[in-house]
């Protein structure tokens, strides 16, 4: 029984390598055309339908895809950090590809390692930016960040602004709230914007800003009851910095009646058709517009333009970041408030702002 | 935020009440695993059935707008999938362990799986309308100030969670079918010896504890938070073993870790505002599992060299010796 089986097993598995090896060798023979379109890898180091983070930055190269002529597969590696950076060798030695795309501040390092080795490819990073003075032959990467603390400032400005107002939902307490995934440097380059703006706005920079970080992207549940925790202390806006931790803090905000902040995507308009309730329960969302960012990045890589071995950094003013001036921001927004987050967004333009940063 | 705020926060009795919805999802799978380790079956897949559960629940009471058929429907997919393992593992000979750990790999997988093929999203089913079961507001006790705050308006599983914890004693040590299924669990040979079908009673006991898995997954997802997202389990099936174990493999034992945990848990979200390092706050839980666990063991290890010592000074007779050795 064992030996038959073990043949059988032998005789697929010597079949699917000849036609492995038929289907190489047919791709080789191929002529090589002008117009075959460039291959990239969008690698998720987590998965897709985080409503906010992995899912703008899919949006931006599919809509890459539509437009020029790339084809895209998108690989998701799990939310298992152990295996991201077998992940990202695995896919940078087997996969096929002309540009690879990823992301995070977790795989900055990884990729520093891998980048060199592979000399005719292209990446992209995306949040983050590779050491280009410690790692030699990172001339291959390009690296995009966004100022999310100057985004941030806005959403503590506004939250700040916000809990000052006479409004249902909102207390006597000018204390806000902001929950963090991890405590790593890009979420604390969101706080510290979101305490510099709540600071702004009249609130005291440390008991009126309460600060928590999940320790999990992935747990709705925690997310809630930190929330319910912050409100309970006196918060009366919470800003979600958590990714899929966040659709707790929402939740939250439902159950309790009071106000959350969204992040990244315009998350009360995502969640609109199906859960108005809970839309209703955010004022607004701080957008990091990573889909932007990498059709931007798309874009000039045709025109031969996308400075590999650099980093950019996009803020307010290259449209990188900002708030969702949705319809709900419309509605709730008192015009005093409005007229001030306007003044502020120019004051940053005009270089009159600076906002605090926990990189450099 | 000061001291005071979070210290103010703790003696409320929302704190408390906060404690009890958090323990919640520890407690119903930590009694399923309870009853699966007596009978000699240890189940690991407990997150895992806890994650189809949930998801089950969500889908159905979505589809059907029912809640209650939602929440059967999760229990009988959290039961059916407990049988998988007993199946693996009693009548195809696989280890527990492996069999376990496949499942929960297969349930964290799968579920996103069916997800996305029904609504097109790898994250959360935000896009579906699924139902919540009601909370339950006990009259009269509701009307009293502190008490009330505490013991009403939960969820209907976290009441479930305290009745099936004094059901479960009563099963384990007062039912025939409770002291067969623990007899299996101490010595195999010996029950069959007198005639229990030691297959079918540790299937059962895999059965009951995929009940029990289903409560906690459906607490999650239906009451907890009204949606499925992928892993949102996020290791309670994991704690809920743990807690079988802190609390001295008995059903009350069982409910004090869970809530030990659930406490840790809920002292965590307080401390968090304060301005000391996340993750020494983030630590909370798991410094009380080990210092548990220490007092635990410390007390047991006291407790049998005083037994012992009481042996040979001739105060004990053989069959009490006994007794304290399958302890």
């Amino acid at each position: 029984m064992r030996n038959k089986l073990f043949l059988i097993f032998s005789l697929l598995i010597v079949a699917s390598m000849l036609f492995a090896a038929c289907g190489g060798e047919e791709a080789t023979e191929a002529p090589p055309s002008a117009e075959e379109p460039i291959k990239v890898v969008h690698l998720v180091n987590g998965v897709l339908g985080d409503k906010s983070f992995f899912d703008s930055a899919e949006r931006g190269v599919r809509q890459a895809e539509e437009e020029f002529n790339y084809t895209v597969k998108t690989i998701e590696a799990g939310i298992d950090p152990a295996r991201w950076e077998p992940a990202l060798e695995d896919a940078a030695a087997n996969e096929e590809y002309d540009i690879m795309i990823l992301g995070t501040y977790q795989m900055s390092e990884f990729l520093q390692n891998v980048a060199p080795k592979y000399p005719d490819k292209m990446f992209i990073i995306y949040d983050v930016s590779v050491d280009y003075e410690a790692c030699e032959g990172c001339d291959n990467v390009y690296s995009v960040l966004y100022m999310q603390n100057e985004g941030s400032y806005l959403a503590g400005y506004y939250a700040g602004l916000m809990t000052q107002e006479e409004m249902e939902g909102m207390n006597d307490d000018l204390i806000v709230g902001v929950v963090g995934g991890q405590d790593i440097p890009v979420i604390n380059d969101f706080i510290v914007g979101y305490q510099q703006g709540a600071a702004d706005a009249g609130l005291d920079p440390n008991s009126g800003v309460i600060i928590q970080y999940a320790g999990s992207w992935n747990d709705p549940a925690k997310g809630k009851e930190i929330t319910l925790t912050m409100y309970q202390q006196g918060a009366d806006i919470v800003f979600s910095v958590a990714g899929g931790t966040g659709v707790g803090i929402f939740q939250a905000a439902e159950e309790a009646g009071s106000y959350a902040l969204g992040v990244d995507s315009d998350q009360a308009t995502i969640i609109a058709d199906t859960d108005p309730e809970q839309a209703e329960q955010i004022l607004t969302s701080m957008l990091k517009n990573v889909d932007k960012s990498l059709y931007r990045a798309l874009k000039l890589y045709i025109e031969g333009t996308l400075p590999f071995g650099t980093a950019e950094n996009l803020g307010v003013a290259e449209g990188g970041v900002g708030l969702a001036y949705n319809q709900w921001y419309e509605k709730n927004t008192p015009q005093s408030v409005k007229d001030a987050i306007a003044q502020a967004e120019q004051d940053i333009l005009d270089g009159k702002i600076i906002v605090d940063t926990v990189f450099e | 935020m000061p001291i005071d705020v979070v210290i103010r926060g703790i003696l409320s009795p929302l704190f408390i009440a906060s404690i009890l919805r958090i323990s919640t999802p520890i407690i119903l799978p930590a009694l399923g695993g309870l009853i699966s380790d007596l009978a000699g079956v240890i189940n690991i897949a407990l997150e895992g059935i806890m994650l189809v559960s949930a998801f089950a629940g969500v889908i159905v009471s979505a589809y059907t707008h029912n809640v209650w058929l939602g929440v059967l429907a999760g229990m009988v997919v959290g039961i059916l999938y407990a049988l998988l393992l007993a199946l693996f593992h009693l009548y195809l000979d696989t280890d527990i362990i492996l069999a376990g750990i496949a499942l929960n790999i297969m349930a964290a997988g799968g579920t996103i799986f069916l997800l996305f093929i029904l609504t097109g999203d790898k994250g959360n089913s935000s896009t579906l309308a699924s139902g919540a079961v009601p909370t339950v507001t006990i009259p009269f006790i509701d009307s009293i100030p502190w008490l009330g705050t505490i013991f009403s308006g939960h969820n209907i599983f976290t009441y479930l969670a305290f009745i099936f914890t004094g059901l479960v004693y009563v099963f384990l040590y007062k039912t025939p079918m409770g002291v067969h299924l623990r007899a299996v669990g101490e010595n195999p040979v010996a029950a069959e010896s007198v005639g229990i079908n030691v297959k079918r009673t540790q299937a059962i006991a895999i059965a009951l504890s995929g009940f029990f898995a289903s409560l906690g997954g459906l607490s999650l997802s239906m009451a907890y938070l009204t949606l499925f997202q992928n892993n949102m389990t996020a290791g309670r099936g994991f704690i809920a073993l743990a807690a079988v174990f802190l609390g001295g493999r008995t059903p009350l034992g069982t409910t004090i870790a869970s809530i030990i945990f659930g406490f840790a848990d809920a002292l965590a979200n307080q401390f968090g505002s304060l301005d000391i390092p996340p993750q020494w706050v983030q630590m909370i839980p798991y410094a009380a599992t080990v210092i548990a666990l220490v007092i635990y063991s410390l007390r047991r290890q006291a407790k049998q060299r005083e037994r012992l010592r009481r042996f040979q000074e001739g105060e004990i007779d053989d069959t009490k010796t006994a007794e304290a050795g399958s302890d």
